[in-house]
């Protein structure tokens, strides 16, 4: 019970704090402007050719604006420890009752409170929109938005374990692009070697291909952008199995990861 | 309150901490001394949990430290030698926070008393990030009087303070040992705590050389007669046959210059010279070194010199 207040009262603070930043809102509106650009060449496109090409014209836009704000959250709760460490206040937290599981848990809680936050701007931005245009305000969408505070939180968890690992700002933000650039780098690369072929390949190169094929399906379970593509497609196949099955999966790799971070917490200690 | 048994800790092999017994009973005010990079902060953090000791064991309020014991923690309050802080909140929201976090009841009131009396008041509504380092000492000092914590650890408190500064915290830490409040508190200057203390530990290079009462230590630092000697030939073949001498504590060589540290039961020039002269050497110059406390505590850390082995042997 008492883990819970200090976790309550390590949440407020933060989050409180956290509000008050300006790079939130920023992240948030960058994220709104690209969608509307997007939107806007795809309102251009239907006029043009006068038939609406897809049945959730706004989950598209939803997944960019996903991704931004995911951006910003994993880098948010990336340093978040990391930086209470530099600064040495991680250290006086531990003077008194605070322990690696409620200092955690009370990032994670405040982390995903300002994910739902920006999901709460997302959902008025799109509600905006679809009054201007013809494009609905659907059920899919809503079902999206829930799928996406799940989705955040496997942002977030995966970030506070990048965080838990390390000792300052910079090499957690050294970690984050090194990390989330070799994701991104080795989906192109597996991409690219599918478009060719079969038969135009040689044979190392097919050894390749199937060596990153396996890589690629090691990834797509640790990555946490992975998840967020995986989750917002299982909405539009209009599968629930799917749905509730891609929710599931997130709990989960949520709850590894921030045992881990725990773990990890424990071994290195609060020193920088 | 505090029990460290044969504690150590190693950073790449140096030894930081080498193999300490402490002891601090319940309403102490005991005084941890050494110069710097002596090892009290490395101490400090292993008796609080947040460094893994090498080896040893530390017993803290009774109880073998074990990770995460947050009920421990919560009985005691520390003040850390540098001050880390949000610097964006004010000393008000900042006590307010760490109140919330030791459920401290009345916690307005309580912050009032403290910030009255660590003579804050008129900055409680200041950003962290405009105060000064003898104000951040101060604050966190009430931050560690916040839960009326029955032992108090506090790392160099008056290190970056004014004397004016330094009396209010001195007070302040006697007046919260008079209500029953046990303190440990490190230092690296031996006036600091001289008056406040009645126990301390000296340590040098991660080993303890005393643990005694104050007025025995006092007593055992200025039992020493320094000699400063200038002999006539370079003196460096005699170190072994010096430390034979049973009235000889301890002593440097540097070329033909001798220092020696002599008991004082009485006066032992003669028998000095008497060996130097059977050694096949001239004394030249011999003259006794006055010393404060402050120097012969900084010679005895310098030199090493085990008051602690001297003062089994007398007991
Ligand atoms: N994290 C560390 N890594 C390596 N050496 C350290 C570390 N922390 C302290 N030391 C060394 O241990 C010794 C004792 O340091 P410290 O406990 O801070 O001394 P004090 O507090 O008495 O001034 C110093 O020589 C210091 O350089
Ligand atoms: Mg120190």
């Amino acid at each position: 019970m008492r883990t819970f207040r200090v976790m309550k009262t390590l949440f407020k603070r933060d989050f409180l704090y956290s509000l008050y930043s300006l790079g939130y809102y920023v992240a948030i509106f960058a994220s709104f402007f690209v969608s509307s650009f997007i939107l806007k060449n795809f309102l251009d496109s239907i006029g043009e050719e006068d038939i609406l090409v897809s049945a959730y014209p706004l989950n598209y836009p939803l997944y960019i604006t996903l991704v931004i704000i995911s951006l910003y959250l994993v880098i948010l709760s990336g340093i978040s420890i990391s930086r209470e460490r530099e600064q040495g206040t991680l250290e006086v937290l531990f003077y008194g009752p605070v322990t690696p599981g409620s200092f955690l848990w009370g990032k994670y809680l405040k982390d995903l409170c300002l994910g739902m936050v920006a999901l709460g701007f997302t959902a008025v931005y799109f509600y905006l929109v679809s009054l201007f245009t013809n494009l609905g305000f659907t059920l899919g969408l809503v079902k999206a938005l829930i799928m996406s505070v799940f989705l955040l939180s496997c942002v977030v968890s995966f970030g506070l374990f990048i965080s838990s690992l390390t000792g300052r700002i910079r090499s957690s933000v050294l970690a984050l692009v090194a990390i989330l650039g070799a994701f991104l780098a080795i989906q192109l690369g597996y991409n690219a070697l599918l478009g060719f072929e079969k038969e135009s390949l040689s044979v190392p190169m097919l050894y390749v291909r199937q060596a990153m094929s396996y890589v690629f399906r090691g990834i797509s379970w640790i990555s946490p952008f992975a998840y967020l593509s995986r989750g917002l497609d299982s909405v539009v196949l209009e599968n629930p199995f799917l749905y509730v099955v891609n929710i599931g999966y997130a709990v989960v790799y949520s709850l590894v990861f921030m045992f881990l971070s725990v773990y990890v917490m424990n071994k290195k200690g609060v020193k920088a | 309150m505090i029990q460290t048994v044969n504690l150590t800790k190693e950073f790449n092999g140096f030894k930081a901490v080498d193999n300490l017994n402490l002891r601090v009973e319940k309403g102490d005010i005991y005084g941890f001394l050494g110069p710097n990079g002596a090892g009290k902060t490395t101490t400090i953090m292993m008796i609080l949990g947040l460094i893994p000791p090498t080896s040893g064991k530390v017993f803290l309020l009774g109880e073998e430290l074990k990770p995460n014991n947050v009920e421990v923690k919560r009985r005691i309050g520390v003040v850390s030698e540098n001050q880390y802080f949000y610097k964006e909140m004010t000393a008000e929201e900042y006590l307010t926070f760490f109140g919330e976090l030791y459920e401290v009841p009345n916690v307005h009131r309580r912050i009032d008393e403290l910030l009255e009396a660590v003579g804050l008041r008129n900055d409680r509504n200041k950003k962290l990030g405009a105060y000064s380092k003898g104000m951040q000492q101060k604050l966190a000092f009430a931050r560690a009087l916040l839960h009326d914590p029955e032992l108090l650890i506090l790392d160099e408190p008056v290190a970056n303070l004014d004397p004016t500064s330094i009396k209010q915290i001195r007070d302040l830490i006697e007046e919260e040992n008079r209500r029953g409040r046990t303190v440990f508190v490190s230092s690296h200057l031996l006036s600091e705590v001289e008056r406040l203390c009645k126990k301390v530990a000296i340590i040098n290079r991660g080993k303890l050389l005393a643990e005694d009462t104050m007025d025995n230590i006092k007593r055992r630092l200025t039992d020493t007669i320094h000699m400063e000697i200038e002999l006539s030939a370079n003196a460096e073949s005699l170190s072994t046959s010096l430390s034979e001498l049973p009235f000889v504590k301890g002593f440097t060589v540097e070329g033909n210059r001798l220092e020696v540290h002599l008991k004082t039961e009485r006066d032992y020039r003669l028998d000095l010279s008497r060996f130097l002269y059977e050694k096949g050497f001239l004394v030249l110059t011999m003259k006794t070194k006055e010393m404060s406390l402050e120097e012969a505590f900084i010679t005895i850390t310098q030199q090493n010199i085990s008051l602690l082995a001297q003062g089994e042997g007398n007991a």
